[in-house]
């Protein structure tokens, strides 16, 4: 049977672990796709996904939820990746990694695609990656937590902790630039206003 | 949001783009975008873009995060940890202790190779080497004379040299003659041992050329991208200049219809 969050939740706080490990199970490639994506690199993402949990486990008797388990979770993966942005001292630059293994990566992807697809993926995958990268903390992180967690303007906004006009801004600038970063790059055919 | 659109007012684009907005705003901006080809084109572009970011799809590392009982003891008096056991054990690292091994046995293999490749000198091979000398002096004695061996070497020193010789080969000799059979007991396992490291190196470099294959298709594959693209945009260069040509002549035409009818 499948518990829910709220479910699991109470049952940790009555120290049941294993609840919380399900927890962990359910939530640690969200949590993790989000600090990859916001702070770019593979190790650091991992630790800050690690330590999320962590931190997680240490309040949840503090936790009474006013919010969604997952909404408290991303907040505080959210900041931890803030933490780790201010103590970087610089711009994250997102990275693909050139150690990664394609041999892997052609097993994990199954018998349909062929390499010219996987290559194919993993390059349009590194241009997008880069584009990303050229985004403000603010705009990166309004466009990764509503394309890829699929959360409302209302939440980034609580997430963000600014006015939900904000969060339409971010968004709008955010992907016009992308647009224009992909166009340049061939990844999008360059649109012209026709004359009706 | 207003229940007036303004074109070009961002905020409620992207409402619509996310389907953000109540039925009737979407209904409203809706008919606007039908009307108003340059928020169409807005519109078009931004889901264009949102589909490509896609294909950004994080590594997919092994996680496996877990807390133990024996985690939640500790926290109680310090910080918990949180263990990862679901990393596969040939992409864990080594423990600094299984390293030591590893190179421990290396230097095994490699010394107890280096002493078989040796051999070990035995008293025969001394008594030889011993006897050597006397047998080529006395060779060379009966071939040139006893003057020519007199004038390079003398007896005395021969002798000091042999004596020399043995003393060093009796150090020598219960070293040489202890490593092997040391060596001896653990040669099967250093064997294995070798022979998994081999194996190792192997696989490894399989997988290095793997993936320097995959790479290599890479940039061919992007190569042929640029190409494409290249021809594709020399096509349309091509296709706007015989348009304007269609065109022009089109026109010529129409005008000289035009002048012969009146």
């Amino acid at each position: 049977m499948t518990r829910t969050d709220e479910e699991l939740v109470a049952r940790a706080q009555g120290g049941d672990i294993e609840s919380f490990n399900q927890l962990i199970l359910r939530w640690e490639r969200p949590i993790y796709a989000l600090a990859y994506r916001v702070i770019g690199k593979e190790e650091d993402a991992r630790d800050v996904c690690q330590d999320a949990f962590l931190r997680a486990y240490r309040a949840l008797p503090g936790f009474k939820g006013q919010a969604k388990f997952s909404s408290w979770l991303y907040r505080i993966a959210l900041n931890l990746c803030r933490d780790w942005i201010r103590r970087q001292r610089r711009a994250p630059v997102s990275q693909l990694p050139e150690d990664a293994d394609a041999t892997e990566l052609a097993a994990e992807t199954g018998p349909v695609e062929s390499i010219e697809d996987l290559v194919a993926r993993r390059e349009l995958s590194a241009i997008v990656e880069e584009a990303m990268s050229e985004l403000s903390e603010e705009q990166r992180t309004a466009i990764i937590l509503k394309e890829y967690h699929g959360m409302t303007f209302q939440e980034i906004a609580d997430m963000q902790g600014c006015p939900l006009s904000t969060v339409k801004t971010r968004l709008y600038q955010g992907l016009s630039l992308l647009r224009r970063r992909l166009e340049q790059q061939g990844q999008l055919i360059p649109q012209v206003v026709k004359r009706v | 949001m207003n229940d007036i659109f303004q074109c070009g007012d961002s905020g409620a684009l992207v409402a619509y783009l996310y389907d953000e907005c109540s039925p009737g705003e979407q209904e409203l901006i809706a008919a606007h975008v039908k009307r108003c080809a340059a928020c169409a084109i807005e519109v078009d572009a931004l889901s264009a873009t949102r589909r490509t970011l896609a294909a950004w799809t994080p590594p997919d590392l092994a996680l496996g995060f877990q807390i133990t009982r024996s985690d939640v003891a500790a926290a109680a008096n310090g910080p918990a940890r949180i263990l990862e056991p679901k990393i596969a054990w040939w992409r864990a690292p080594l423990p600094a202790w299984a390293q030591a091994a590893a190179a421990l046995a290396i230097f095994a293999a490699g010394l107890s190779v280096g002493i078989a490749r040796n051999g070990t000198p035995g008293p025969s091979t001394s008594a030889q080497t011993a006897g050597a000398v006397p047998a080529a002096q006395s060779a060379t004695m009966a071939s040139t004379g006893p003057r020519t061996v007199t004038s390079t070497v003398s007896r005395d020193e021969l002798a000091q040299l042999e004596q020399r010789l043995k003393s060093e080969m009796s150090q020598l000799r219960p070293v040489s003659s202890v490593a092997p059979v040391a060596a001896q007991g653990s040669d099967d396992s250093l064997l294995q041992q070798v022979k998994a490291l081999i194996e190792e190196s192997e696989t490894s470099q399989r997988k290095d050329f793997t993936l320097r294959m995959v790479e290599l298709a890479g940039n061919i594959e992007q190569q042929r991208r640029v190409d494409l693209q290249t021809v594709r945009q020399s096509m349309g260069q091509l296709q706007d200049v015989t348009g304007a040509e269609l065109r022009q002549q089109r026109d010529a035409l129409r005008r000289l219809v035009s002048e012969q009818s009146r």
